[in-house]
């Protein structure tokens, strides 16, 4: 009997909290947290209850107003409708992914969480609701992945404590008189890295008790540009959202892996809202791998894990269109799938080929259509839409010679650093053409060789593969003309030297990928 | 000298007159240092070609900076030829330029540059690298940072996407053998979609003839000879080189000399009714690279020797005519009369020898169509050419005369540069072709190029005299469209409903569903 208290306390809590306002209600929704941590405790171990901590501050820290929300009839109807399924799919899941022998009920808290949050984040009342849902949809992906793969003390306190981060997102600025000294830093560590990565092939593991980050050679390289990219081109004192996307691609265990990621796009979104839902649709469907490969049955679970990263990255390509998303999310998102796709077997990465060929012309297709359908707004660029496309060809190449991964980092350093700001009027003469050559499509730029390798990597996986790249990139050539002088979709950043860097690198990664390739190499 | 500095000589002279021009623009002596350095890099070539032995290469490894791509030169009689007559004609060019009054515009950077790619492209030593350097080179001529720039986009959009057909080859021997290096893969590594894929370059690059070298805007245009014409004849030669001198199928030989052939026979078809002076000497080079083309297929090694020849000698005839040359002067009627196929222009010399390789395998009718292209193409040249009013010892009209007395006597070409590069695509036997100051022996035949040359001089001298007051011959012309390449994106594009957005998505999850379901 008592394995169902945490269930009733949760549906208490969710009714309080759905019929209140002010302290009552915020009441509730810290019992509603204390029911998943209950539940972890019964269904994995004591320990895990220090989950908890994260998303109880988080609820602490989000004072909600003492008068409800104006509401009409409409408003009502939508709320109770997206509870009501969000509650069903969630029972659904849980349903089918059971813990062990442990009731359903008591294994279906965790996913409670995640659809109470779903549900304040699909139809908020208000901003703060909406707040709420993302800081209770990141606590739920780390609840539901700690149920399906328990982890210590310490990894479920650091996966709890990804629940204030769209908190910090909303409210943290690195302060104007830091920045210089955080970006150094930023730099610094991303400098450290490369050299590890070139260098000292097997640094292997970093353990603190039972966190550990996992640190190879295309690990360290990923988080350098992940770095890089928060230095150059993610908005002012946002600089420190990448370590968001440094310990997602860094932590060993998924429980903080998938959560960081979340936290990363609670971040992402929480003041820019374009491609929001997609981006929280592919976390959804990434935070699924890991349970799935613990919970479910091995007939269907390793095809539906290949269909899961391919439809994740997808989906986060799709959203990835400005702002943090672009620069963080895609990059992590795009590196740990990146990442993952190597444990694949040959049968599931014929699974994800297909998504990736067809998600490639879906992502060109939709900003030709978007065009032809008279769309001013979020029609997007074909020129990035074809470079994502290439994207997926190339991190499904999966191709003896690394040259598929070579091709998904220039492509990611293309998207994400060789378009900073639109610094072309502020130079002159010879900086100015160097700019136009590190955004262009011509070698030495790395969208050549990025472009390139793709193709190579593609042929080598298969002839069809191979022949779609070369389509890709062929059309790639002509999108200048589709886009004319598209704007560039960048953060807004102070003119100063740094804005150089970014380009320059982008062409000295065009000059030489074979040392990129050296670092994918070693011990990948 | 060490082979890696002797092989890097070349660009490092071009590189180094680059960053002078560059750092010195405007200044007065900035085209004769192009030209210095341009003549001396071919010069260096020259010399590396006279100092290789026959049969022998060498691959002269630098880098690792693209994987796959290695920065290696590759130094053999094909590849020390086409740089040497494609750096010579380059310099030449910029002779003919800095003569040339009125033009205040400075190529110089520009020209340096593309010649220093072009050589890039040449004695590039593996296809991938043949790859990246063929985009430098599209954009060392074009200059189109910009990739919107009007500026010839519709063929510059048309060479980039057909040379991703030279990048599928490299792919697919990188796939095939691990390498796409020249000496690291076999013959048999391309079959015939390869060969295809390779050919997309080298057609669209004779096709760029045709729309580019429309009578020059300029007063020299520099990008015919020297980016189109020299990379698409040895792009071919060295593909053939690689498979061993003969095609995968005989089918694929028979469809390219065919193909050939009757591009040819259309291309001369076309120039007797094109308005004189603008197009037609592309059309008429255009048909003489067809024919190139057509005999490159060959499975003979004469027939080897004369494309060989024929491309050649298309790149020094591309750079005569890239020069503007007044109606009046001595250099246009010898230029028209290398255009056209007759006794005394270097291409009959070509299509002589791939005659006699085709009557010795019995196959003396395929000659026809080639029979047809000269007549048509001096039908055509007939309607261009004038008397020359006075006799100035400019560039061209010297130009123009050597190309006249290479055609007398072939020996100045063939042992130094032709056999050599021939031997490169497929072994040549001693004997295949002697050549002497009289002309031309082999065992299928041979060509007394000298006695010839005299008296087709003879003959046009004295039909010039005579029939001077009627040239040019009139034809009845019809005013043809103007064909341009240029690629323009409708302004207004046919609407399509909202709901094509679902119906897109829709397709997707389809997909998705699918791969997850399928077991």
């Amino acid at each position: 009997m008592i394995v169902y208290l945490p269930a009733v306390l949760f549906g208490v809590g969710l009714l309080v909290a759905y019929g209140s306002a002010g302290r009552r209600r915020q009441t509730a929704t810290l019992a509603m947290a204390a029911a998943v941590a209950w539940s972890l405790a019964l269904l994995v171990d004591p320990g895990a209850t220090v989950w908890a901590v994260g998303p109880l501050a988080a609820i602490l820290l989000l004072a909600r107003p003492a008068e409800r929300a104006r509401s009409n009839f409409e408003g009502l109807t939508r709320r109770g409708l997206t509870i009501a399924a969000s509650m069903l799919a969630a029972l659904f899941l849980a349903s089918r992914l059971p813990i062990g022998e442990n009731p359903v009920l008591l294994s279906a808290v965790p996913w409670f969480l995640g659809a109470v949050g779903v549900a304040w984040f699909v139809s908020p009342a208000d901003q703060l609701e909406r707040l709420q849902g993302q800081v209770l949809m990141v606590a739920a992906v780390a609840g539901v992945i700690l149920a399906a793969v328990p982890a210590g003390a310490l990894t479920a306190a650091a996966a709890g404590a990804m629940a204030l981060m769209p908190i910090a997102g909303e409210r943290a600025r690195v302060p104007g008189q830091l920045r210089p000294a955080v970006s150094s830093l930023l730099l610094l560590l991303a400098g450290v890295a490369v050299i590890l990565a070139a260098g000292a092939p097997s640094v292997g593991r970093l353990s603190l008790l039972d966190l550990s980050l996992s640190l190879t050679g295309p690990v360290l390289l990923a988080v350098a540009i992940l770095l890089v990219i928060g230095v150059l081109a993610s908005p002012l004192g946002s600089e420190w959202v990448a370590l968001l996307g440094v310990l997602a691609l860094a932590a060993a265990a998924p429980s903080v892996r998938w959560p960081a990621l979340a936290a990363l796009v609670a971040t992402a979104t929480v003041l820019e809202r374009r491609g929001e839902r997609p981006a929280w649709m592919a976390v959804g469907v990434l935070g699924l791998i890991p349970v799935l490969a613990a919970l479910a049955a091995s007939s269907w679970s390793p095809r539906v894990q290949a269909v899961a990263l391919a439809f994740s990255l997808v989906l986060i390509l799709f959203a990835a269109g400005t702002g943090l998303l672009r620069v963080l999310a895609l990059p992590t998102t795009t590196f740990l799938v990146m990442l993952a796709v190597g444990s694949l077997s040959v049968s599931q990465i014929v699974r994800f080929q297909w998504i990736a060929a067809i998600g490639a012309l879906l992502l060109g297709l939709r900003v030709v259509l978007g065009r032809l359908m008279r769309r001013t707004e979020g029609a997007g660029v074909l020129r990035d839409a074809l470079v994502m496309g290439l994207v997926l060809l190339a991190i499904g190449a999966r191709d003896s010679l690394g040259l598929g991964q070579l091709a998904v980092v220039l492509l990611v350093i293309d998207l994400t650093l060789a378009r900073v700001g639109d610094i072309g009027d502020a130079a002159g003469g010879l900086v100015a053409r160097v700019l136009d050559l590190a955004r262009s499509s011509w070698p030495p730029a790395v969208t050549f060789a990025g472009a390139t390798l793709a193709v190579v990597a593609d042929l080598e996986a298969s002839l069809a593969l191979g022949l779609l790249a070369a389509l890709t990139w062929a059309v790639l050539q002509l999108a200048p003309l589709f886009d004319g002088h598209a704007p560039v979709t960048a953060a807004e950043r102070p003119r100063s030297a740094m804005r150089l860097v970014g380009p320059a690198l982008s062409i000295a990664c065009g000059v030489a990928p074979a040392l990129i390739l050296r670092m994918l190499r070693l011990s990948g | 000298m060490p082979l890696a500095l002797q092989a890097l000589l070349p660009p490092i002279i071009l590189l180094f007159a680059s960053a002078l021009v560059r750092l010195r623009p405007r200044h007065p002596a900035n085209g004769w240092i192009a030209f210095g350095a341009t003549a001396g890099a071919a010069g260096v070539a020259m010399i590396e070609l006279l100092y290789l032995s026959p049969g022998e290469h060498a691959d002269v490894p630098y880098l690792t900076t693209f994987p796959y791509a290695d920065v290696a030169i590759r130094l053999d009689g094909l590849s020390l030829a086409f740089v040497t007559v494609t750096l010579a004609v380059a310099a030449l060019l910029m002779l003919a330029r800095l003569q040339m009054r009125g033009d205040r515009r400075e190529p110089w950077l520009g020209w340096l540059l593309t010649s220093a790619a072009a050589g890039g492209v040449i004695m590039a030593d593996n296809l991938l690298l043949v790859y990246v350097v063929l985009q430098l080179l599209t954009l060392a001529w074009s200059g189109a940072l910009d990739e919107t720039a009007r500026r010839r986009r519709g063929l510059r959009l048309s060479l980039q996407i057909a040379d991703i057909g030279l990048l599928l080859a490299a792919a697919s021997a990188i796939q095939s053998v691990g390498t796409s290096a020249f000496s690291g893969v076999p013959s048999d590594t391309f079959g015939t979609a390869t060969f295809l894929l390779v050919l997309a370059p080298v057609v669209i690059r004779v096709g760029a003839l045709v729309w580019g070298l429309s009578g020059p805007a300029a007063s020299v245009v520099f990008e015919p000879a020297i980016a189109w014409v020299a990379p698409a004849g040895y792009l071919l030669l060295r593909l053939l080189a690689l498979m061993g001198g003969q095609l995968p199928d005989q089918r694929i030989a028979v469809a390219l000399f065919a193909g050939g052939a009757l591009m040819a026979v259309g291309l001369a078809a076309l120039a007797p009714w094109w308005r004189a002076g603008s197009r037609l000497p592309a059309l008429l080079l255009s048909t003489q690279a067809a024919i190139a083309l057509a005999l490159s297929g060959g499975g003979d090694p004469l027939m080897t020797v004369a494309s060989t020849w024929l491309f050649l000698m298309l790149i020094p005839l591309a750079g005569l005519l890239s020069i503007s040359l007044p109606r009046e002067s001595a250099a246009h009627p010898l230029s028209r009369v290398q255009l056209a196929i007759i006794p005394s222009s270097v291409a009959f010399v070509g299509v002589w020898l791939g005659g006699l390789a085709l009557g010795d395998r019995g196959l003396l009718l395929a000659t026809v169509p080639f029979g047809a292209a000269a007549v048509l193409g001096l039908i055509a040249v007939s309607s261009d050419l004038r008397v020359a009013r006075s006799i100035r010892l400019d560039v061209a009209t010297v130009w123009a005369g050597a190309l006249l007395l290479l055609a007398a006597l072939p020996i100045v070409a063939i042992n130094p540069l032709v056999l050599p590069a021939a031997a490169t695509v497929r072994p040549v036997p001693g004997g295949t072709m002697v050549a002497s100051l009289l002309g031309i022996r082999t065992a299928a035949g041979s060509w007394p190029a000298l006695l010839v040359s005299l008296a087709t001089a003879a003959v046009l001298g004295l039909a010039f005299w005579r029939l001077g007051g009627v040239l040019p011959l009139r034809l009845r012309r019809r005013a043809p469209r103007r064909p341009g390449l240029s690629w323009r994106i409708p302004s207004r594009l046919p609407a399509v409903p909202e709901w094509s957005r679902l119906a897109l998505w829709g397709a997707f999850f389809a997909v998705v569903g699918l791969v997850a379901l399928r077991p």
